[in-house]
């Protein structure tokens, strides 16, 4: 099946936070305490209880101060690194639409996905199981948009077929942040400023350690059991065991020198 | 007159085994993490929750119970002379069918060398293990780091186990005897341990 995803057009967003609550409702997800920090934005990440978060950034550029928004969610990464990472398959996966859902009955709680994770998004419950958003899996395996698009009264948040959703922004003539990094992005967004204005990262890429320690040691070391196993074997059946010479137990120690 | 000779007091024996053993549950519930094909391994012990509770206590008594063993013998690992040197450059004589015995102590270069390993292993293991033992406490890099590290030495501390216990066993027929029953022949400890033995005759 052609790959989904969501484009979020931040040059219409009025931060109206519909789609926080969308989210909440359609998710069964409680309301939080909240502190005024002196800003909207609220709460101030993403939680267990907090699928997707509008996030309000203060940027001040040539003396002008810019006010800019940003949903943030899990981004859905072609080359997921929660899905690299977690032991237990099918704990996360791929959905047909090629988003990345969760399984919380075969989450063991391990919380390698909040490491694996190159944008910081999987959350984990007082039950200790992995939550993010999830595209709305039912609505979208029922033909649905999910349920954050479908509350979007300014057409920021778009859902669809993801290569005609990339068409037809290029079509406008808009530049999109992650349409081939990690395989690409599964949330595109068209951005007003740069990717590190909105604490996006310029070049999203898997975390190195993980890249080494899933793509790198992980090989080296199954290949290294074997090796040793196999050189121990070659060893035996070619030059052999020290043979101990049979009848030397007495108390000389200048035998056998 | 006995043709056997102590090698190994039943404290030692006892830490070695405890350590071996704690090493053997760490493998089977580390491996459930390590790769996705091995998550069967954590059916031995009643689901990953719970493999991963053995794992944890396994890795304290590993932790605690493995430096034990290398504080005790410290000077002998740490202590090398010429004849050690010799034994290095000659591989100890594994790569030849020829009989070529270089004077050993108690222990050969390779026995300190793997104890010197395992000590720095121990130690690397142990530090990145309290780090990922929640893997929300310290910062995304350095659980990142040490998610890595801990990879990277239980591949190490593998291979050099299958090392070990081969050339314990099979490899040198009558060591196991020492870690086993205490004692090892004589015979054994003339051709591996000559200098040990000389030492013990005497006294």
């Amino acid at each position: 099946m052609a790959r989904k995803a969501f484009l979020i057009d931040t040059t219409r967003c009025t931060a109206c936070r519909g789609c926080q609550v969308a989210c909440k409702q359609w998710n069964h997800l409680p309301a939080e305490g909240t502190v005024n920090r002196g800003s909207y934005e609220n709460p101030p990440q993403l939680t267990t209880h907090t699928y997707n978060q509008v996030r309000f950034i203060e940027a001040e550029k040539d003396g002008d101060l810019r006010w800019l928004f940003l949903n943030k969610r899990c981004m859905h990464c072609g080359d997921a690194g929660c899905i690299k990472v977690c032991p237990s398959a099918g704990a996360l996966y791929r959905t047909e639409d090629g988003l990345v859902a969760f399984n919380q009955e075969k989450c063991i709680g391990c919380n390698y996905c909040v490491n694996g994770c190159p944008f910081d998004v999987p959350r984990f419950t007082g039950e200790k199981k992995v939550s993010k958003c999830h595209a709305c899996l039912d609505r979208v395996s029922s033909g649905l948009v999910p349920a954050c698009v479908k509350t979007c009264p300014t057409g920021t948040l778009q859902f669809g077929d993801r290569a005609k959703l990339i068409a037809a922004a290029k079509a406008k003539g808009k530049k999109i942040y992650g349409e081939n990094d990690l395989k690409g992005l599964g949330v595109l967004y068209v951005l007003d400023d740069t990717p590190g204005t909105y604490e996006l990262p310029e070049n999203p890429a898997i975390p190195a350690s993980i890249f080494l320690w899933k793509d790198v040691i992980k090989p080296f070391g199954i290949l290294g059991f074997w090796g040793a196993i196999g050189a121990a074997v070659l060893h035996y059946v070619t030059i052999g065991p020290k043979q101990l010479e049979n009848g030397d137990d007495h108390d000389t120690p200048e035998k056998g020198v | 007159m006995s043709k056997y000779v102590e090698r190994f007091n039943a404290g030692e024996r006892v830490l070695h085994w405890t350590v071996a053993l704690a090493f053997f549950i760490l493998v089977l519930t580390g491996l459930g993490l390590y790769a996705r094909s091995f998550f069967g391994y954590f059916d031995f012990f009643g689901g990953p929750r719970q493999g991963i509770l053995f794992h944890k206590v396994a890795g304290i008594l590993f932790a605690v119970c493995s430096l034990l063993l290398a504080c005790s013998h410290l000077r002998e690992m740490f202590t090398f002379d010429q004849d050690d040197r010799r034994w290095l450059r000659n591989c100890g004589g594994y790569l030849s069918r020829d009989k070529q015995e270089i004077p050993q102590g108690k222990f050969n270069c390779g026995q300190k060398l793997f104890g010197i390993f395992s000590l720095a292993a121990t130690v690397c293991m142990a530090v990145t293990g309290i780090v990922i033992w929640d893997p929300t406490a310290f910062g995304r890099g350095l659980t990142q780091f040490s998610l890595m590290i801990h990879g990277l030495f239980f591949t190490l501390f593998i291979m050099g186990v299958i090392v070990h216990v081969y050339l314990a066993t099979v490899g040198n027929p009558g060591t196991l005897d020492g870690m086993l029953y205490g004692k090892v022949r004589k015979s054994w400890a003339k051709m591996h341990a000559i200098k040990w033995y000389r030492k013990v005759v005497k006294d």
